[in-house]
């Protein structure tokens, strides 16, 4: 545990006035402690609010608080103190911050009160950031799997808190300036700033966005729950609730966390979630080969819609069969809504053998442009002279493929094939195809165990004078091995 | 297992702690040795090490730490799971059998500037807790070989299949469970830096077949002047049960090849990269060249035939001359490729060939249906052993091509 506290916050006892904020070599400080503190973290920005609370005694007059913060992120023009009682007899006149000294400032606040006020400091800071990640377990078949979501959160601020209450937000805020750049500069050059005046306006509207959040969930999350008799502690509790465009995950009771340290806690938990396999060829996705997705969705069925999934990594591992387990994948999902799906892409699966064989190929509907003259000929229309002068302008190139699949594994298996044909093209099969958008087409399969499918189809692709548009049609028509 | 070498590292504070205080400097801990070990192989890019111990907790919020010092652990991988067979110390004897431990991972801290974590661990009882902490672990190389040892005749091979892995992981594993993904499982120990070479499989009477291939875009010339083509003998093996193979799919590594010398010896005859082959496909594997099948190749005929403008249809003729001054009796592949036929004669127009097979075409039976596309076409050419006086036979065969409608 560290010694030292790299905030303080101190009473001054010289007599003071306004303009003359301290005494030059002589002072005499009390130090009152934190009584509580609370961490509000943000993972889309390095942006943490931080409320500390604090039973300072004033005398009647004018009270000068000091308060410092060396050797951390804190933005200086975010700093701000309230009076959570006596609210009506504590006012602060002024606020200073000092030439000589940075990341310091003085409240000049004046009392009618005479006796013990709360006070609440709170400001933005820098150096803490949260993460989540997610811990899969598929059973050995493939039909279930558990999920385990975490979040871990990193103090690098420089500062250490303890006994903290800790809130983390799930969405994208918006800043107009760094909190680490806003840290590094002079409480002079903060309030030089063109747009600090801005910089408060976004910090009074997260304020009063948290403060709507604060009263459901505290009230809520910071008792922590009595361990049943006889059962071993339970991990902690994330309350889970939405506030306008984001989600606030307040973990249960309070955290210490080190300057320097991480700790990672589960947030959610969930068993038996259904997963779907499907194989997949979508080049412009996933290269040119076919690959094996896990699809999971974040739904009732699920058992995980009680929250948003936030940005992290999912690692994913299956039941050997062997009392083990099997690596399969670990990759970041973006954020998931409440109600849709996430994907996880396996890889080349070595028991689904994926070939695409063109067949044959051949040129049709050959039109000429005669030389000279804007006047085009068909060549193979019966009785129709060609100019021996002329140059071929249009014709069609047909091309016959076979796209065979082989099943090793022990299961059907759901194919779902992409292709892109840029240009006028004519898709002719009689596969269970649909246009995915106007140049790509898609066709399903299932094949069973064991299956070596021969999928066939033919495109026709009109060139020249004969590419009278750009997109691909279907036609249903039965193609010739 | 030498647990004093070990880097990574398992403790458990013995006292009850509370995470406020887990981080005291003076502390007593227990040092839980490895109870067990699986290392999975089966995926192709990690390995995944499983480690049992059975970690002695006492009621109340246990802290475990695990240090993984100069070794590449991907912290965020690691799992921890309790897998049962843990019992109350303090319950009655009659009653451990039915009242394991509840035990549950509150949170994981992880400390600036360290390879390691620690878990806070709650127990609703004092007792040994078997977990299970997986990790995936870098610089634990595998990789597989084979050794193919054809019979005198060239008719059936044994195939061993090796599975080499490389510990540079800078931790020693006492004996641990060793899985590839398929084949039987390995008990072993593997120390630092050391590397292991265990038999996965071993085919026996594996039927091959020696091809002989030409191939003037794959292979290319022997001898360009002279039109000869270069001749690459292959032992071709199929991957399915019937021909004893078609375990599973046979992994890429390079395969040394040896034949029975007759003499109860055997003599080194040459070495391929086997490519991965998944069931039901062939591993080719280049043995050498054989230089006793001669192939020459010329381009006998190639004629344009005007249809209309600058559309016309081309007529080539491919001549093979081949003569096979083996003992033997053996087959030639003749390979080709239409387009770069076309492109041989008149220059790569960016288009597919539109391509018929004519009249002089001399090759039996036609392409091979299996192994033929729309481009490239395949022949299988029978080809007697040379005569009692030591001549060969002159084989000449045609492929004779008509390309339609190019300009």
């Amino acid at each position: 545990m560290r010694t030292t506290h790299i905030f303080t916050m101190a009473i001054v006892a010289s007599c003071l006035v306004a303009t003359a904020a301290k005494a030059e070599n002589v002072d005499l400080s009390t130090v009152p402690n934190r009584n509580t503190v609370q961490l509000t973290i943000y993972n889309s920005e390095d942006l943490t609010l931080v409320r500390e609370t604090r039973k300072v005694s004033f005398k009647p007059g004018a009270n000068p608080l000091q308060f410092s913060w060396a050797n951390t992120l804190i933005d200086p023009s975010s700093v701000e103190l309230r009076f959570l009682t006596h609210g009506d007899k504590l006012s602060v006149l002024d606020t200073t911050f000092p030439h000589a000294k940075p990341q310091m400032l003085y409240w000049n606040v004046q009392s009618e009160l005479d006796g013990e006020a709360t006070i609440e400091i709170s400001y933005f800071t820098a150096g803490i950031g949260w993460s989540a990640d997610y811990v899969c377990i598929a059973d050995a078949d493939e039909a279930k799997v558990g999920i385990e979501g975490f979040v871990r959160v990193t103090n690098n601020s420089g500062e250490d808190y303890e006994d903290a209450q800790v809130r983390l937000v799930v969405g994208r805020i918006n800043l107009v300036q760094k909190i680490a750049e806003l840290a590094r500069i002079t409480p002079q050059q903060v309030a030089e700033l063109e747009d600090s005046a801005k910089a408060r306006f976004r910090g009074d509207a997260l304020r009063k966005a948290m403060d709507a959040s604060l009263a459901v969930s505290s009230a809520g999350a910071m008792a922590p729950a009595a361990a049943p008799q006889g059962r071993a502690e339970a991990p902690k509790e994330v309350a889970k609730e939405g506030l306008g465009e984001y989600f606030i995950y307040t973990i249960e009771g309070t955290e210490t966390i080190r300057a320097g340290w991480s700790k990672r806690m589960r947030s959610l938990e969930a068993e038996a979630v259904p997963m779907k396999i499907q194989y997949r060829y979508r080049p412009a996705e996933y290269g040119e080969q076919l690959v094996r997705m896990v699809l999971l969705t974040n739904d009732k069925e699920s058992k995980l819609d009680t929250t948003p999934l936030p940005d992290g990594t999912v690692r994913l591992f299956r039941r050997n069969g062997r009392d083990g387990l099997t690596y399969l994948t670990a990759q970041p999902i973006k954020y998931v809504p409440i109600g849709d799906k996430f994907e996880l892409n396996l890889g080349v699966d070595p028991e689904v053998i994926f070939d695409l064989v063109k067949l044959r190929t051949s040129r049709d509907e050959l039109w000429m442009l005669v030389n000279g003259a804007n006047i085009y000929r068909r060549v193979d229309r019966a009785g129709v002279q060609i100019e021996v002068n002329s140059t071929v302008a249009g014709w069609d190139d047909r091309a016959t493929f076979a796209q065979r699949v082989r099943n090793y594994t022990k299961k059907p298996i759901d194919l779902e094939i992409r292709r892109t044909l840029p240009g006028h093209v004519v898709f002719r099969s009689e596969l269970p195809v649909k246009n995915h958008d106007f140049q790509t087409v898609q066709y399903t399969a299932n094949v069973k165990p064991g299956e070596k499918a021969n999928l066939l189809y033919e495109t026709v692709q009109r060139q020249g004078y004969n590419a009278k548009q750009n997109n691909v049609t279907i036609e249903r028509a039965a193609i010739a091995p | 297992m030498r647990f004093h070498r070990s880097l990574l590292c398992l403790a458990v504070a013995a006292a009850s702690v509370v995470p406020a205080t887990a981080f005291a400097r003076i502390k007593l801990i227990t040092l839980p040795v490895r109870e067990r070990v699986e290392i999975q192989l089966d995926n192709p890019n990690a390995t995944l090490v499983e480690e049992e111990r059975i970690v002695p907790l006492v009621r109340g919020v246990n802290q475990v730490d695990f240090s993984w010092a100069n070794t590449q652990i991907d912290p965020g991988t690691i799992v921890f799971r309790v897998v049962g067979g843990a019992a109350k110390a303090d319950a009655k004897a009659e009653a451990k059998a039915t009242d394991p431990l509840d035990v549950k991972v509150l949170s994981v801290s992880y400390p600036p500037n360290e390879a390691s974590l620690v878990w806070q661990v709650s127990s609703n009882g004092s007792g040994g807790a078997r977990v299970r902490i997986s990790y995936l672990l870098g610089n634990m190389n595998k990789s597989f070989n084979y050794r193919a040892t054809a019979s005198n005749d060239e008719k059936t091979l044994v195939l061993s299949e090796y599975m080499r892995i490389q510990n540079l992981a800078n931790e020693s594993f006492g004996s641990s469970g060793l899985w590839a993904g398929f084949g039987p499982r390995f008990l072993k120990p593997i120390g630092i830096n050391e590397t292991k070479e265990m038999l996965v499989e071993k085919f026996a009477e594996v039927p091959v077949k020696k091809t002989y291939t030409c191939d003037p875009q794959a292979h290319g010339y022997l001898d360009r002047p002279q039109n000869k083509l270069m001749v690459p003998m292959h032992y071709v093996l199929t991957n399915n049960k019937a021909n004893r193979l078609g375990a599973a799919p046979l992994q890429y590594g390079k395969v040394r090849i040896f034949q029975e010398d007759g003499h109860g010896g055997t003599a080194f005859i040459g070495e391929d990269w086997g490519k991965f082959t998944p069931l039901d496909d062939e591993m080719r594997l280049y043995v050498g060249v054989a230089q006793d099948i001669v192939v020459r190749r010329t381009i006998d005929k190639n004629e344009v035939h005007r249809i209309a403008g600058n559309l016309y249809n081309r007529e080539v003729v491919v001549k093979y001359e081949i003569e096979n001054f083996k003992d033997k009796a053996a087959v030639l592949d003749v390979s080709e490729n239409v387009r770069a036929i076309r492109n041989e004669v008149a220059g790569d127009t960016g288009r597919d060939v539109q391509w018929e097979l004519d009249k002089a075409t001399t090759f039996d039976g036609g392409p091979d249906k299996e192994k033929s596309t729309f481009e490239q076409l395949l022949y299988h050419v029978s080809l007697p052993a040379r005569g009692a006086d030591g001549k060969a036979d002159k084989i000449v065969h045609k492929l004779h091509l008509l390309i339609k409608n190019e300009w």
